[in-house]
């Protein structure tokens, strides 16, 4: 049985389309990746599938119910939203407890629930603390804690690396992994290819509220590598760069410049390679390379174009 | 199966993680509202060489209280029950839990009504110092509480309504509740200082009353008065979880609603 089920499920927001019509399922186990840059549609799935919003059309299961108010879905989600979105006031003890209670934890099995998380987490020793004395870090790991205290099998996390330092990400990355040896199903959106390559090799790549492509990692890879990347290649004698240039199979065009040469070439993971022997090797004389759109963004547009 | 925590353990749940939000700012806030005109009247009959403290006493508390005092602490204390948590959006982290959504503003209505009402309470009780009738105090506290319960419930739901609740609560306790005075007699009904009085069994009538228009008062019978102002409250509180079960909040807060 899938876990996610979105059968057109679309979104809007007023007049405003955040999600368009959207149709894939999740089997059970592993990590999936959404990845898009900001206002593809990521918040936007992951707050249906996490039952914060209804679909506008369509339809979004999820154990194979409607999570929207569904305290039977509810109960099996562990969700850790963007941001801080913490109570000002409180106690990061009291407000664990708090929100296991809401998650029909009593008694001793919520003390150790709450031990259990905080000990995961490694806030332990600080958890008496006030959320607004506690570091952007810290308070992540408290989204965390929050969202595994009632061992969900689905575990929902919406840019979680967001603001993280490398050693945090770090930390962060290992505790999903160690999650999803314990069988929980994890869905984790970022905005950075290299984030989600990290987790898993089942991507769902998101773009201007359209679900663009579904693979692994390899095959979106693939597709990225089918998108001709700009260079600008500075040099003394651009005619020289544009006469080596114009030998190799990847180049897709070719723009002379007065300090330089712009080429545009397909699969630039074999084409550097070749370049870097160029220059080694004396080829090709170059100032600089600047590549001009390497951007996700980039990316994007060209894989909207493709799909369009 | 998964545990489903009940309504009642949600709402105690909700009650005891907001607790020491009562002993923060607005908490005390509250409480200085509620001590405050008590303590002013105090001191001024101290220094006041022609006291007449039967007067004085229920000039205090029907206007003092049951007209100005009573819909601040309303109006203050209504945005804590919920329409803080979609302003500071902590509320998504409640409503992704299984636990019954209506039962969030209730919870939170809950303790700060508790709050509140017992401060009025202490308030009432003390008010035989400034020359209230002693035998009179219980029915006092008990309108001021239920006044309090009814108001808190009907301001959280403006609050959570509309976008300028505080001004319309502040339009229908400031503006309509007053011309209680003006109102025809089933009109009155239609106004919180009409309960107010009908449980107290006094009335203050400031002078600002306009007699061409006075109306004459009528009185509904205590039992009819507390079920009118529970049945008020607790119809507020329900419509507004009843809201929040319906209504899309996303992460965005209320304007994820598609």
């Amino acid at each position: 049985m899938s876990v996610i089920k979105l059968e057109r499920a679309s979104l809007s927001y007023g007049h405003v389309l955040g999600l368009s019509p959207t149709t894939f399922e999740l089997p059970d186990g592993g990590v999936t990746g959404l990845l898009g840059p900001n206002g593809a549609g990521k918040s936007t799935l992951i707050q249906m599938v996490s039952g914060l919003l209804p679909p506008s059309g369509g339809e979004v299961l999820v154990f194979g119910q409607p999570p929207f108010r569904n305290p039977n879905v509810l109960s099996r989600i562990g969700f850790v939203p963007e941001g801080d979105r913490f109570p000002s006031g409180l106690r990061a003890d009291r407000w664990l407890r708090m929100m296991g209670e809401l998650s029909g934890l009593k008694g001793k099995e919520l003390k150790d629930a709450v031990d259990r998380v905080l000990e995961l987490v490694g806030m332990a020793s600080r958890s008496r603390m006030a959320f607004s004395s506690m570091s952007k870090g810290m308070r992540q790991r408290m989204r965390l804690a929050q969202a595994l205290l009632h061992n969900p099998d689905l575990l929902i996390l919406d840019e979680p690396f967001n603001g993280l330092d490398p050693e945090a990400r770090s930390d962060l990355m290992d505790k999903i992994r160690g999650l999803v040896k314990q069988n929980v199903r994890v869905l984790v959106s970022s905005h950075i290819l290299g984030e989600i390559a990290q987790l898993t090799d089942s991507i769902l790549l998101f773009f201007r509220g359209r679900l663009l492509a579904e693979g692994s990692v390899v095959e979106i890879r693939e597709l990225l590598d089918r998108h001709p990347v700009e260079l600008r290649i500075v040099a003394e004698d651009p005619k020289a760069v544009a006469r080596w240039a114009v030998e190799r199979s990847n180049l897709v065009a070719l723009r002379l410049e007065e300090s330089g040469a712009v080429l545009a070439v397909k699969n630039p993971r074999d084409f550097f390679p070749v370049f870097q022997r160029a220059v080694a090797s004396g080829q090709l004389s170059i100032k600089a390379l600047d590549p001009l759109d390497m951007n996700l963004d980039a990316v994007f547009q060209y894989l909207t174009q493709d799909h369009g | 199966m998964r545990n489903i925590p009940s309504a009642i353990d949600a709402i105690a749940a909700i009650f005891k993680g907001y607790l020491p939000r009562i002993f923060q700012a607005r908490g005390w806030v509250l409480a200085g509202l509620t001590l405050t005109p008590l303590i002013v009247v105090w001191v001024v009959m101290i220094f006041d060489s022609t006291p007449n403290p039967a007067r004085t006493s229920l000039e205090l508390y029907h206007y003092g209280y049951g007209q100005i005092a009573l819909p601040i602490i309303a109006i203050v204390a209504a945005p804590s029950c919920i329409s803080e948590d979609l302003e500071q959006r902590t509320l998504p982290l409640m409503l992704a839990r299984p636990a019954p959504a209506w039962t969030l503003p209730l919870a939170k209505g809950l303790l700060w009504f508790a709050w509140c009402a017992m401060w009025l309470t202490v308030t009432v009780a003390l008010m035989p110092f400034v020359g209230l009738d002693p035998y009179s105090v219980p029915r006092k506290i008990l309108a001021l509480v239920l006044t309090h319960w009814a108001q808190l419930g009907f301001a959280s739901l403006l609050l959570w309504f509309f976008k300028r609740g505080t001004l319309w609560a502040i339009l229908f306790f400031y503006i309509w509740d007053p011309m209680v005075r003006v109102l025809p007699p089933a009109l009155q009904r239609l106004t919180f200082t009409h309960y107010l009085e009908s449980i107290s069994i006094s009335r203050y009538s400031g002078k600002a009353v306009i007699n061409l228009f006075a109306q004459i008062q009528i009185t509904t019978p205590l039992w009819l008065c507390v079920i009118i102002l529970l049945a008020i409250g607790a119809l507020a509180w329900g419509i507004t979880g009843f809201r929040l079960m319906r209504m899309p909040v996303g992460l965005a807060g209320r304007e994820t609603e598609g």
